[in-house]
């Protein structure tokens, strides 16, 4: 009883760290959403979130806090139940066929999931990620805790190699490059924070998520409100988190020492932090138990990689988007096999000694 | 009486010595059902080296052996008198090693000897790498070892120059670093501290620290403070120590407290009056320890304490307890033992893949360092039963 109990106190602190950025995400779509539709009153927006948003938003053209929480949860709320009816669809039938009960982690893959998302993605592309998530990210392991990799990372980059184009007229496709996450990036290269600053983003409002970006992921503040929750509990590894700041901001700190006057190279780490979907992916997919390195040396060897896995893909690709999600995929598979050779360093070690 | 403790006594009308506490020895007995023994004479001896006895803890008449799968010994249960005399001793002759050690072995005290890798009763030829004595114990509602060695000092302290002079290995006492116990440095005994959590009290984590145990086939000895405390009180008596501390504790006990009770004492008696009402659970050890299951229960050797606590009535169902996935959270690293990759290990112990379990540490390993990961793992895995298998293969291929 002990064990399941154990299981669903996970679940639940998870959900509960969610909870903060979930709130960001909500208010912070509809800011955008309201926004792009003031500046541009004929962009898109006609679809079924925007007569969604218009049925509950009281006022478009004056909006108060109520209309951006109305505006962003008309577009979370349908992209998250269509993600958790599919997740749960596979879920059962996966059940069903392997005589298990059914396990309750497919809310978590589907929040997650949304939650990288830009808020004006299709629904097509969610049946289809959410799809892949369930199925080759956990049900082909054999359920919770089998996989090596975390699903809602594995469906986020499926939809992102698989849709890599995908963008349009609606206000919430605007400041995001397709499912890849920020345009800040490219931003910084061509006009460094002057060319931030005329498209509304400084520190603080990167701070507190008021800038485009994929639905979850612009806030660092709530972030960090939910690393504290699954820090504080032990759910996640704190050498895993700090080994990810820790490098980010040493190879930031590197790459701007050795020189680019502008562009890219010459971005400070705290910009690094901030914009894209670093933060949230360290704490919430890189720090995945399951699928991240599980001793301890391992810990600091994956996080180091992922910073640097990050940072190169930012640097050196021309178009610079914000590469986390690659990062994160492949330092998951490499995992296991750092930890193999810290287990085999560790025996070596073992070996020599004289009992 | 020399040495004495303030703790109330409780009386025992039954006790058993447990056949699975002597392991790596094939128990043949040396009395029947009826026979009357005395505190300190032998009840049964290992077929394959005679030398090795394990004597009756109270005096009384033996009610019943109890035997089980191909005859493999239960139990051996005693109704006891204290009305018969104990067995006396004579003093060892010389402080030489084939004294002091043949002295342990007639008197019994050898049987609460114990080896890592395996945790058997040591062959009475065999050469440590090292010996550590416990004088710790950080469990949850342990009782402090710091009472009960300073009430019994002279005990104590011959009975580490007895040990010290068993072998030529190392004598290490461990204890916490706010009580040193009281030992004589000409000994040659090294006192190490060890402070920090629960495990800081396992012999395993002593063993990591000092002795780490490698792939080279060595093994280290190691004792526990009140079995210390029994050899010296046959050593500066002549007459065994008839009692051992335990602590009673959780929060369905009445009175949590320290009592002074004969080895192997039935749990029946032991908890008479002390529990209140309601379904319980009683755990032999702290809230880390071996669920009791229902029916008889008598103390094992070596056992320091009781844990009773209040339950849910609801029963898990099936469905609940079946054995889930492992997940690798970050709460496993504080319980493992130091030098140990916990989830490694613990993967290997479900996999049962013995060679793996070797080479990440399980030789420094018995079921008790394994008591705090099985609770905290959410998997509902047994990893000390898992660990004793994998033992028993490593052992067999040894």
């Amino acid at each position: 009883m002990r064990a399941n109990d154990g299981r669903r106190r996970i679940f639940k602190l998870q959900l509960l760290a969610l909870l903060p950025v979930t709130l960001a995400a909500i208010l912070n779509s509809g800011y955008q959403y309201l926004g792009g539709i003031a500046a541009a009153p004929a962009s898109g927006g006609d679809d079924l979130r925007g007569q969604l948003a218009r049925g509950l938003a009281s006022s478009f053209e004056n909006p108060g806090l109520y209309d951006y929480f109305a505006a962003g949860l008309a577009h979370l709320l349908p992209m998250l139940l269509l993600a958790v009816l599919v997740g749960g669809l596979w879920e059962r039938i996966i059940a069903e066929r392997c005589r298990r009960p059914i396990e309750p982690s497919f809310v978590l893959i589907a929040l997650l999931f949304t939650l990288l998302l830009p808020g004006a993605a299709s629904f097509t592309h969610i049946i289809f990620g959410m799809t892949c998530a369930i199925l080759l990210g956990k049900g082909i392991f054999g359920g919770d805790g089998k996989s090596f990799l975390s699903p809602a990372l594995l469906g986020v980059a499926i939809v992102q190699v698989s849709f890599a184009g995908a963008s349009g007229t609606h206000p919430l496709w605007s400041g995001v490059a397709g499912y890849a996450g920020s345009d800040a990036f490219a931003l910084y290269h061509r006009g460094g924070e002057a060319a931030l600053a005329q498209a509304d983003i400084n520190l603080w409002s990167a701070f507190f998520g008021a800038i485009p970006g994929p639905l979850g992921t612009t806030s660092l503040l709530a972030v960090a409100l939910g690393a504290a929750v699954l820090l504080l509990t032990r759910v996640i590894a704190w050498r895993l988190l700090a080994a990810q700041a820790i490098g980010l901001i040493v190879i930031a700190s590197l790459v701007n020492w050795m020189g680019a006057e502008t562009g890219i190279g010459s971005m400070p780490a705290y910009w690094h932090l901030l914009l894209g979907s670093f933060a949230f992916g360290a704490v919430f997919l890189g720090c995945d138990p399951v699928a991240s390195a599980c001793t301890n040396p391992g810990r600091w060897i994956q996080g180091f990689l992922i910073a640097a896995l990050v940072m190169l893909i930012r640097v050196a690709n021309p178009i610079h988007p914000d590469a986390v999600i690659p990062a994160l995929l492949l330092a998951s598979i490499l995992a296991p096999l750092i930890d193999h050779a810290v287990i085999a360093w560790s025996i070596k070690q073992r070996a020599r000694r004289h009992v | 009486m020399p040495g004495s403790l303030d703790l109330e006594t409780r009386k025992i009308t039954r006790l058993a010595l447990l056949g699975s506490d002597y392991r790596g020895v094939n128990p043949e007995l040396l009395c029947q059902a009826g026979d009357e023994v005395r505190a300190g004479s032998a009840v049964m001896r290992d077929a394959r080296r005679p030398a090795i006895q394990v004597v009756a803890p109270r005096s009384g008449i033996v009610s019943k052996v109890e035997r089980g799968s191909r005859r493999k010994l239960v139990a051996l249960h005693i109704d006891v008198d204290d009305t018969l005399a104990a067995s006396e001793f004579t003093r060892p002759a010389s402080m030489e090693k084939e004294a002091q050690r043949e002295f342990m072995l007639g008197t019994g005290i050898w049987s609460s000897l114990r080896t890592r890798p395996f945790g058997n009763i040591p062959d009475p030829a065999a050469e440590p790498a090292a010996l550590f004595i416990t004088a710790l114990d950080a469990e949850p509602l342990a009782p402090q070892p710091a009472l009960i060695i300073d009430a019994y000092a002279p005990e104590f302290s011959a009975a580490v120059n007895s040990l010290a002079s068993i072998s030529d290995a190392p004598l290490y006492l461990c204890h916490a670093s706010d009580y040193r116990p009281p030992y004589d440095e000409s000994s040659g005994a090294i006192s190490a501290v060890f402070d920090g959590g629960y495990s800081a009290g396992l012999p395993g984590v002593h063993i990591q620290a000092l002795c780490p145990i490698g792939f080279a086939g060595g093994e280290v000895w190691h004792i526990g403070y009140q079995e210390v405390i029994a050899l010296g009180h046959l050593l500066l008596h002549g007459k065994p120590w008839l009692q051992r501390v335990i602590s009673l504790g959780g929060d369905a006990v009445n009175d949590p407290r320290c009592l002074l009770v004969a080895a192997g004492a039935a749990i029946d008696d032991l908890l008479a009056g002390e529990v209140c009402d309601g379904p319980v659970q009683m755990q032999l050890g702290s809230v880390y320890g071996r669920p009791l299951e229902p029916g008889p229960a008598y103390l094992a050797a070596g056992q320091r304490q009781l844990t009773v606590m209040k339950r849910a009535a609801a029963e898990a169902s099936s469905e609940e307890s079946a054995v889930g996935a492992l997940i690798p959270g970050d709460w496993l690293e504080a319980l493992a033992p130091p030098g140990i990759f916990p989830v490694p290990l613990l993967r290997a112990l479900q996999l049962g893949d013995a060679e793996r379990a070797r080479e990440l540490g399980a030789l420094e390993l018995v079921e008790e360092d394994l008591a705090a990961l099985s609770s905290a793992c959410v998997s509902n895995s047994d990893y000390g039963l898992l660990l004793r298998r994998v033992l028993d293969q490593l052992e067999a291929a040894r």
